[in-house]
């Protein structure tokens, strides 16, 4: 087990999280997203959806001596969206952070333990942590984009890092647009700001900016928290058809979205993994008795 | 960890507690039925018949509580198998009832004289207060949770349909007399009915193990009776 101190790294709150594709960071991107020591794999082909398996071992997080993540083992298979539910402050969202080495950006936080995409442990001295948050895309609670930046360059902004050109900066945004479901409603004004779209556009347009550098995962932390409910349901329509093309991670403290979007859903409490498993079982004959506990309401 | 829903618990706490006294109320009109039977007291029929709409409006209410439940509180889990429970336990209960009905409706037509068959009459007596005791049996094992005693049911069961046999094989004995063969006809149709809330309470057992267990099964399969095991 490695033990692993970043305070050396710029430390990051919530309001202005990074995005997946660090607009300070100029790395082109070339090839595979993740490799190990300069070896390059051939890119898995989207749509086989055989990559983009995630498997956390032994995961443990802290913020200085607050051991919030403890002990977590835990898989998360290609196509499928999994589910984390847990009462606040139960370390769901720690967890999720460091799938894509959010945690680390937090002083005195640390991480011990392996996460694994695709047999490759992120956490891996040689990885490249610009190709971890391409690989690995996160949405958050509240929609962010970038204030300045049109819809189309808030869509565009992990690409044009890459050194894309004109014509493929506007496919792959289009494709992205498409893909986050906003196509429809923005074609027609993809100059204007993106802060002037309405709350559920922004988040779509948040979800498109992490699709548009085709990530192997999508994290997605409370992403309807601030929406309204057709706003909501639209996401949740979209996580449905996304999970096609991308591994879902979805913490939510909505326990129905959860029985609604999710095939399988985690249960943890005090920053350890209860129950995991399909969700129609989780939430018709749960195994454990503080999982029952927790989604018939009677603690939370 | 603070308790909370406690009043959406209360209320489900309350609505099984309700639907459960439906098998009180079914062995109420059953205990008038079988004093009908025995005494062929009509009017004492035609009070049972009469009741039965507190049997079907406790129902309709406790199904519609439960369907308001569904809709404002997402049960899930011990809750969700518990309301689905109680929904198919309301149906058993009201078709319990409908059977008591199906009784007194006949018992008219078996005349004022004295019965063609007493053997005949202990036999449904009997049958009607073994099922009073299974209907008692399979609300206990509802409200303990109690797996053994609801699989215990089909036990008794089988001794209500053997002495419903036994009532058939009179009634083919009784002779040629036209009185005496409709007569026994019409009893036949009330041991079928005393029959068929026995199997009801079954069910009701079948129930307890799916709150337990999140599994249903049916404790016998009418339809392969030798492929059951216990």
């Amino acid at each position: 087990m490695r033990r692993r101190d970043s305070t050396e790294t710029t430390p990051m709150t919530e309001p202005n999280p990074e995005p997946q594709a660090s607009p300070q960071v100029g790395a082109p991107r070339q090839g595979p997203a993740i490799s190990v020591g300069g070896g390059r794999a051939p890119h898995p082909l989207k749509g086989s959806r055989e990559s983009g398996n995630v498997e956390l071992r032994d995961l443990h997080a802290y913020y200085g001596p607050n051991h919030a993540v403890r002990g977590v083992s835990l898989a998360f298979d290609s196509g499928a969206v999994t589910a984390i539910i847990g009462p606040s402050g139960c370390g769901k969202s720690t967890m999720v952070r460091c799938i894509n080495r959010m945690h680390e950006e937090i002083p005195a936080a640390r991480v011990e333990g392996e996460v694994l995409l695709d047999g490759i442990d992120l956490y891996d001295p040689r990885i490249d942590i610009v190709a971890v948050r391409r690989s690995v895309g996160m949405v958050f609670q509240k929609p962010n984009p970038f204030p300045t930046m049109s819809v189309f360059d808030n869509v565009t902004s992990g690409l044009r890092l890459t050194g894309a050109s004109r014509g493929e900066l506007e496919d792959r945004g289009r494709e992205a647009l498409l893909g986050a479901g906003l196509w429809d409603e923005v074609k027609d004004r993809l100059k204007a700001p993106g802060v002037g779209l309405s709350g559920g556009q922004q988040q779509r347009l948040c979800i498109a900016r992490a699709l548009a550098v085709d990530p192997e995962v999508l994290l997605m932390d409370e992403p309807c928290s601030a929406l309204d409910p057709m706003a909501t349901l639209r996401i949740e329509e979209l996580i449905g058809g996304l999970k096609e093309r991308v591994t879902i991670v979805i913490v939510t403290h909505n326990m129905q979205q959860a029985a609604r979007v999710a095939d399988a859903t985690a249960f943890m409490l005090n920053g350890e993994l209860v129950e995991v498993g399909p969700t129609d079982k989780l939430f018709t004959n749960p195994d454990d008795d503080r999982t029952e506990q927790y989604v018939t309401g009677k603690f939370g | 960890m603070a308790e909370t829903r406690s009043h959406y618990q209360e209320e489900l706490e309350r609505l099984e507690a309700s639907a459960l006294e439906g098998l009180d109320m079914v062995n109420s009109a059953l205990e008038r039925t079988l004093e009908a039977i025995e005494h062929q007291d009509v009017e004492l029929a035609q009070i049972v018949v009469a009741d039965d709409d507190r049997i079907d409006g406790r129902y309709l209410e406790v199904h519609q509580s439960l369907i308001t439940l569904l809709a404002t509180q997402s049960p899930v889990a011990t809750d969700l198998r518990l309301i689905s429970a109680l929904l198919h336990v309301l149906k058993n209960v009201e078709r319990m009832g409908d059977q008591c009905v199906n009784i007194c409706k006949v018992i008219p037509l078996t005349g004022n004289e004295p019965p063609a068959d007493e053997e005949m009459v202990g036999l449904i007596l009997t049958m009607g207060r073994h099922v009073r005791s299974i209907d008692n049996q399979a609300k206990r094992s509802f409200q303990d949770r109690d797996i053994e005693l609801a699989r215990d049911l089909v036990r008794q069961d089988d001794v209500v349909d053997n002495l419903n046999r036994e009532c058939f094989r009179l009634a083919l004995e009784i002779g040629d007399d036209a009185d005496k063969r409709e007569w026994a006809m019409t009893m036949l149709l009330a041991a079928r009915a005393i029959e068929r809330i026995g199997d009801n309470a079954v069910d009701i057992g079948e129930q307890v193990a799916f709150v337990v267990t999140g599994l249903f099964r049916e404790f016998e399969d009418a339809s392969h009776p030798n492929a059951f095991s216990r």
